[in-house]
């Protein structure tokens, strides 16, 4: 009755394999490398002919997930001109990276778009240009009229060859529904 | 490796007291099989019939009234593969036990060449519903992926993600859900993934088999929605070389398909090898009105298999390799939730119109490589029947590039090893029963890079089955029971920094139970009840991320307990007649702790902004619907074909539809077999089909959550046609196909598609296909 053994040479044989497989070594993972990720938007605002600068800092240092977003509020003075300009950050890194330069790179792939939202008077221009001399928007004036407040809204968008031409009618609008979101800041803004 | 090592030294002195042909000294090898070969229709003696039985390398030939006998034989199983000129060959499978009489029934030629499209065995083996693609409807498929040749199988259809990817699903379960069986090996790649599409070349396959419904007795857990099984066919078992080229080109992505296959058996040594080899090359897919960019792909794949082949053992190693690169629509990567809806206004992908063709991949794009490598070894235990063991090992490595990081690294990096092992044992009958028993173990790892979408996790499964069978007369029962345990050790980092290392065990039992009822005159029923597990993936556990495509962020549950499925058929098989033959499956699927993406009340905000949140929850779910297939015969050469495919889920937690289930679809055609054309018949087996897919719009959606972002598509009708013909030049046959796709150019979107709510589905394609046998033995 040798048959009746083979059964249990090919578990013999399994159990074997079983071995090797489990005994393969099974270190521990190392963290993911990440790439730099803009977690910080940095707004400065400089009044032209007055003193008072303005910082707004939006950011998520804890990436997607975990806590949201937070912003600061900005105050602005009423009937002023101030020259505005973003930076990027990435503050997971010690010292934290800047990434504006990435964007001044690549300006011809990327664009910022502002909207005032909920009632706040704002009127905004980008006054940097890409190598078509199409608006890049990690500079502007922002010019203050009345008293207001509500929200602005600088949207950082990856638009490759989809950048809407400098001349072109309407180009703030179809600008926004263009491309990929890489980064949506809000600002509470109040205008006194 | 190890395996053959292991059972050589076993099989190498087989007892030559039970070898079949030592015939009369062993008490149990005295058996005698004989009967008469007949027309099935008009029950006429076919004289002169061979009757052959490879197991035994044994033939007969039925005598001047029509009988065959065999003697000396033992117990065991045998096929009785029997030929004839103008009949179909058919091969009955016989349980010896006793000295049998049993006629065996010839169709002819005629009246099968028209009917028979997917050819399912003649008598059923199981009481759950199977259909097999084979022959020529397999032919007909050759040129497409995986889950797009299996379309054509009546409950069967597909999810994509783009014209790229596309996935099968059985009765309205895909991925994680429907096991895919690659040439005898549970295909271990990152399939939960709706995005990730089987790594199988589907010109390996001589034989796909769908198996319906829960089937985790038999392979294990996963098995929920179904099984695919993709089978090569076996070595060859006589001496020569033989080979085949196929030869595909496409219009629309102006696909170029080389495939070629060379086997042979060496003359004096029972070894036997296999070569097998694809390259795929297609550009940018077309819509009606615009081209999808950034949708080609590149795909090259290879196999080799060796076999050792002696009467009472034999062992088999084989190796396949699988490498794909394949665009991912531009437009497809998303930002946030606004980017998603203006895409969906847009109606289009953005930049389409300026889109153009070409075969270039740019990103974003995946890259994927599957590597398989098989032994099994068999060994007929004479008295006791055949016992099998299968060992696999499997390493797939994925890489997805998106779309705005131009470094050389991928976005992600998931490398998969896995190792199975499977040893059978399958009784000989003992009086009317039958049956197998068996013990499987799945070893696996995942290491990531790049991301910590999907953590790094060990696993282990392991699981023992019995399956017996009573057949009597025309009845047929089924039993089985498996028992499964699984251990997942996970290693994830919290926020990249403090190490966790939680660790799972999930226990399970499954179940079948059928029945199976030959009332003769060939008509079957079938009663079945089967059940399958699957333990939570380590995505659905953990996955913590936004998917880009479907602007999504996505939330793993730790929590999540084991799915289980309970799966109630009831089927009537018509089959082998000359005008009607048919098929109805209608069946009810209980799914408890039924896992599912649910949305959540509030968006999760990023620095990206916001996007819709989803978590993975558990509901009991039902699936349930209706299989059918029909054949009729207008006229002797001109046939009918019907399929229809219907499926119903509910949550009945929430008592709502679910998402994501395939709308009705109703597959129609007619079928000319022209036979015989040109001078001499240069033209052999010439056909035209003409029909088309209707599928319905899918209005059973979701109403208590806010769980998509579209309403489905419209209904839509694509118009199909398809010629094929063999040319003889000289003595080598050549076959010829062209099949039309989507004829009326139709602009449609498919409700499975994670695209479908900014780009349209494919336009008008032609396929052409060559396939030219070789035969290097003659001459």
């Amino acid at each position: 009755m040798k048959n009746l053994f083979r059964p249990y040479l090919a578990l013999l044989v399994m159990g074997s394999l079983m071995f090797t497989a489990t005994s393969c070594s099974d270190d521990d993972p190392e963290p993911v490398d990440e790439e730099e990720l803009i977690t910080t938007l940095k707004i400065v605002l400089e009044p032209v002919g007055k003193t008072q600068t303005v910082t707004g800092t939006f950011s998520d240092t804890d990436g997607d997930g975990g806590n949201p977003p937070t912003a600061n509020t900005l105050r602005l003075e009423a009937n002023t001109t101030y020259n505005a300009t973003i930076t990027l950050l990435d503050e997971t890194k010690t010292p934290a990276a800047n990434l504006t330069s990435e964007v001044e790179e690549e300006s011809d792939e990327h664009e910022l778009f502002y909207q005032a939202l909920d009632n706040l008077n704002l009127a905004i221009t980008k006054t940097d240009r890409d190598n078509s001399q199409r608006p890049l928007g990690l500079k502007a004036q922002v010019v203050t009229t009345t008293t207001s407040s509500g929200k602005l809204r600088i949207t950082l968008k990856h638009q490759p060859n989809l950048k809407v031409g400098a001349n072109e009618p309407n180009r703030e609008q179809t600008g926004l529904t263009r491309g990929e979101t890489d980064i949506q800041a809000e600002f509470p803004v109040i205008v006194e | 490796m190890l395996a053959l090592a292991g059972i050589y030294p076993a099989v190498a002195q087989p007892p030559a007291a039970t070898m079949p042909d030592a015939g009369g000294i062993d008490q149990d090898c005295g058996l005698t099989i004989s009967g008469k070969i007949l027309d099935h229709d008009t029950r006429s003696t076919l004289v002169g019939a061979t009757v052959y039985i490879p197991q035994l390398n044994r033939a007969a030939i039925a005598d001047e009234y029509g009988n065959y006998h065999f003697h000396h034989l033992c117990k065991g199983t045998y096929t009785l593969k029997v030929t004839y000129i103008g009949y179909e060959t058919e091969n009955f499978v016989i349980k010896l036990s006793s000295s049998t009489v049993r006629d065996l029934q010839l169709h002819t030629d005629a009246t099968t060449l028209g009917t028979v499209e997917i050819t399912g065995s003649h008598v059923k083996e199981q009481a759950q519903s199977t259909e097999t693609l084979s022959g020529r409807a397999l032919e007909e498929t050759r040129g497409l992926s995986l889950a797009e040749s299996l379309k054509g199988i009546a409950g069967v259809t597909t999810i994509q993600t783009g014209p790229t990817i596309s996935k099968p699903v059985i009765h309205g379960m895909h991925s994680n859900r429907v096991l895919l069986l690659n040439n005898g090996i549970r295909q271990e790649g990152q399939q939960w993934g709706t995005e990730h599409a089987p790594e199988i070349d589907p010109f390996v396959a001589s034989e796909m088999k769908v198996i319906k419904g829960a089937a985790g007795v038999r392979y294990g857990s996963d098995a929920i929605g179904g099984v695919v099984i993709v089978e090569p066919s076996p070595l060859p078992e006589t001496g020569g070389t033989k080979g085949e080229v196929n030869l595909v080109g496409t219009s629309n992505n102006r696909q170029l398909i080389g495939a070629g296959t060379l086997e042979g058996k060496l003359n004096n040594l029972p070894l036997s090898w296999r070569v097998q080899g694809s390259y795929k090359k297609a550009g940018n897919a077309r819509t009606p009105d615009y081209y999808l960019e950034n949708t080609g792909f590149e795909e090259q794949n290879f196999s080799g298999a060796l076999g050792y082949k002696k009467e009472r053992f034999g062992s088999e190693l084989f190796y396949s390799q699988f490498n794909t690169k394949l665009g991912i629509l531009k437009g497809a990567h998303i930002g946030n939730l606004t980017d998603l809806l203006y895409a969906i206004e847009r109606g289009k992908p953005e930049g389409a119109d300026e889109a153009e063709f070409t075969y270039e991949i740019g990103r974003p794009y995946q890259d994927v490589q599957h590597q398989l490598l098989k032994a099994k070894a068999y060994l007929l235990t004479g008295e006791a029947g055949k016992l099998e063991f299968i060992y696999g090992l499997q390493r797939n490595l994925r890489q997805e590039f998106d779309a705005h990081r131009n470094t050389a690294a991928p976005a992600l990096e998931l490398n998969l090893t896995t190792h199975t092992t499977e040893a059978i044992w399958e009784h000989s009958p003992i009086g009317n029963f039958s049956g197998s028993v068996g013990a499987s173990t799945i070893y696996q790892q995942n290491t990531r890079k790049y991301s910590d979408f999907l953590p790094h996790f060990t696993g282990l499964t392991v699981g023992a089955f019995a399956i017996e069978k009573w057949r009597k007369d025309r009845l047929q029962l089924e039993a089985g029971l498996r028992y499964d345990y699984k251990h997942l050790l996970v290693k994830k980092y919290e926020q990249n920094r403090d190490l966790q290392k939680p660790e799972f065990n999930f226990n399970n039992v499954s179940g079948t139970l059928g029945a199976l009822y030959d009332v003769g005159y060939h008509l079957t029923f079938g009663l079945s009840a089967t059940s399958a597990w699957r333990a939570p993936n380590t995505n659905e556990l953990f996955s913590e991320g936004v998917h880009h495509s479907s602007a999504a962020y996505e939330k793993g549950n730790p929590n999540l307990k084991s799915e289980q499925a309970y799966n109630f058929e009831a089927s009537v098989d018509y089959y082998g007649n000359i005008r009607f033959n048919g098929k109805l499956s209608v069946y009810h699927n209980f799914i408890d702790n039924y896992i599912y993406l649910a949305p959540l009340p509030e968006p999760q905000l990023t620095i990206r902004g916001a996007f819709p949140a989803f978590r993975y929850k558990q509901t009991n779910a039902t699936f349930s619907g209706v299989d059918l297939s029909l054949e009729y015969n207008l006229l002797p050469k001109l046939t009918l074909d019907s399929k229809t495919s219907i499926v119903r889920a509910r949550n009945t937690v929430t008592d709502d539809h679910l998402i994501n289930i395939p709308p009705d679809r109703f597959d129609n055609s007619l079928r000319y077999e022209i036979g015989e054309i040109g001078k001499a018949g240069l033209f052999k087996n010439a056909y035209v089909t003409l029909g088309g897919v209707y599928a319905a719009e899918q209005t059973r959606v979701p109403t208590k959550g806010d769980e998509d972002f579209a309403p489905a598509p419209d209904a839509y009708f694509l118009l199909q046609a398809e010629a094929g013909t063999t040319v003889y030049f000289g003595k080598q046959p050549i076959e010829f196909g062209i099949t039309g796709n989507n004829l009326l150019n139709t602009s449609y979107r498919e409700y499975l598609n994670r695209f479908r709510y900014y780009a349209d589905e494919m336009g008008r394609l032609l396929m052409l296909r060559v396939k030219i046998p070789l035969d290097f033995s003659k001459n």
